[in-house]
């Protein structure tokens, strides 16, 4: 009797599950897809789908006088050192938090929760300031310290909720067998922490290598990141978008396979442990 | 602070405190330091032309916060951005959180699929929007124009521009809500909505009686995450139409930036950047009294 209205509502969750698919990856595989066209089929008046693919705008953005190398290492670098100081610090921090019993620890968190909300564009401008006093513009240092201030308190954060899914009751356990509290922690909590590490780790990553605002302020010639080298390219008249989608892509697709790859932990992760 | 009114058992408590220490100490240098300069700034003339200067100017920035019109008209563009972006994020979050709840099977795939956006630099979702849009040989465009609907540059018209930018946002961060929404998904009670079904209740009944009710703590969270992040990024509006055109999408930390290195007006930026924070600061406060709230639930 029901079966003529399962169907029903069968057909409207495909209908709405292809419409999202469709919202959703459209861009994503547009953009890839027109990585390869050759310009006169991107500059084209009507899309053409089916073109004979071509590199050549990977192979202009590694070659040639501003080449993307500089960028890509710089990149790596400090959103590579930001996310090592964060997780290395957060996760002891986070083990010290999760443990320790002391008034006031509601206060602490607050604090660290509210860093790590604090608008981007309020803290560019003291930032700009102090940086400028400790020559700090187009450094590294300078760019690591920006991400650091997000990244720090996220991570110390993420890492106590993760130390407070794992009872004590292990550590008290090594302990009475006669190991002391570092050797307890380090033998016993830190491998089940590889989970909450690694998330903690891909997410810090992914947060520094997106940044552009930070990175738009405070670097410079010597210290540019990808997304710089795609919003220049933007800014220019007459936009070479072969190259610029190119490196949409380079720039997308290692986070989006880091991202899911820790798939099970992004929602404890990304809600800073308020769903798990 | 906290350290300093432990109660004595900390003396035992010696690892947790030196494992806790170091990036608290790094923590406060570098949030510390900055807080105490937007505070100081704000109440200075702080110029860059021709070289800093700083000049003590009392109040007057922050009579300029509350009686500059740019900024009052700034911060209801953001209000205007805000419950756009966030409402259809939370919307259309739930929708796709319960079809993908509802799929027996390959339900892992197309969730992964529908997360893609979350992963992707704003810079790069304004590049994108930009090239679906351009009027010349953008996907969306052609398909605009083609179906008659609209004919004629997005981003460059009032009111077509805000539309476009809240979809970017919108694009970008709905996977994250029907993320959250689904993990809550998971904790509605099964043998109650069965025994709906044996009553005989319609889908919209169980969604508004059990569904929604049980997941609305999920919600809560989904919505204070959006809500920070939404006055947090502003790199999507930054690279397509900063602001424009005639300064209808300049939300207000697009507006900050504007003052501070365009005009170079750092203290005036410093005060409105305060204002900023406040807002960040009532979000975090709602946060944590909702994670106190859960805590004693479970």
């Amino acid at each position: 009797m029901t079966a003529p209205k399962r169907w029903l509502s069968l057909t409207v969750k495909i209908v709405l599950l292809t419409l999202l698919l469709l919202w959703t990856l459209v861009p994503i595989v547009w953009m890839v897809l027109s990585s390869f066209k050759p310009n006169s089929v991107i500059t084209a008046n009507t899309p053409r789908v089916f073109f004979t693919p071509t590199l050549e705008h990977y192979a202009s953005l590694f070659s040639g006088g501003n080449s993307l190398w500089p960028y890509l290492m710089n990149s790596l670098l400090i959103a590579g050192v930001s996310t090592l100081i964060a997780v290395v610090l957060g996760c002891m921090s986070g083990f010290g938090l999760s443990r320790i019993r002391i008034k006031g620890k509601q206060h602490l968190a607050f604090w660290i929760i509210s860093t790590r909300m604090a608008p981007i564009a309020a803290v560019i401008v003291p930032l700009y300031l102090l940086f400028r006093y400790l020559y700090l513009l187009d450094t590294h240092v300078g760019l690591i310290v920006a991400y650091l201030s997000f990244n720090l308190p996220f991570a110390i954060w993420l890492m106590t909720a993760f130390f407070d899914d794992l009872p004590p009751d292990l550590e008290e356990a090594a302990m009475i067998d006669g190991a002391t509290k570092f050797q307890a922690f380090r033998y016993v909590v830190l491998p089940l922490m590889t989970p909450g590490l690694v998330t903690t780790a891909i997410l810090c990553f992914i947060f520094a290598w997106n940044d552009y605002a930070f990175a738009q302020t405070f670097s410079g010639p010597s210290t540019q990141t990808i997304p710089i080298a795609a919003a220049q390219l933007l800014t220019q008249t007459g936009i070479d978008w072969g190259k610029l989608l190119a490196i949409g892509t380079i720039v997308v697709c290692p986070m989006a396979i880091a991202g899911l790859l820790v798939k099970r932990w992004l929602v404890q992760g990304l809600t800073m442990g308020a769903v798990k | 602070m906290a350290l300093l009114t432990a109660k004595p058992s900390a003396r035992r408590q010696g690892f947790e405190l030196a494992m806790m220490s170091p990036a608290l100490f790094l923590l406060a240098l570098i949030t510390l330091v900055p807080f105490f300069s937007i505070i100081w700034m704000s109440f200075n003339d702080v110029s860059l032309m021709g070289g800093l200067t700083f000049e003590f100017s009392g109040l007057d920035n922050w009579q300029r916060v509350f009686t500059d019109p740019d900024i009052r008209s700034s911060w209801l563009i953001s209000l205007f951005y805000f419950l756009a972006t966030v409402g259809l994020e939370m919307i259309l979050g739930t929708v796709m959180a319960l079809l993908v709840y509802s799929l027996t099977r390959g339900s892992n795939i197309i969730i992964s699929l529908l997360l893609i956006p979350m992963f992707i630099a704003p810079v790069i979702v304004g590049l994108l929007g930009r090239f679906m849009l351009d009027p010349s040989h953008g996907l969306y465009a052609w398909l605009l124009n083609e179906t008659g609907l609209f004919d004629g540059n997005i981003l460059g018209s009032v009111g077509p521009a805000m539309v476009a930018v809240i979809l970017m946002d919108v694009w970008e961060w709905t996977p994250l809500v029907a993320l959250i929404v689904l993990a809550g998904l998971a904790s509605v009670p099964e043998d109650i909505l069965e025994a709906a079904e044996m009553d005989g209740a319609q889908y919209g009944q169980k969604l508004l009686y059990i569904i929604l009710p049980s997941i609305s703590n999920i919600l809560l969270v989904a919505l204070l995450i959006r809500a920070m992040d939404a006055i947090r990024f502003f790199a999507i509006i930054f690279i397509t139409t900063n602001g424009g055109p005639a300064d209808s999408t300049k939300i207000i930390p697009i507006r900050l930036y504007d003052i501070a290195f365009r005009f170079f007006d750092l203290g005036y930026a410093a005060a409105v950047g305060i204002t900023m924070l406040a807002f960040s600061i009532l979000v975090a406060n709602a946060f944590m009294k909702l994670l106190k709230r859960q805590e004693k639930r479970s």
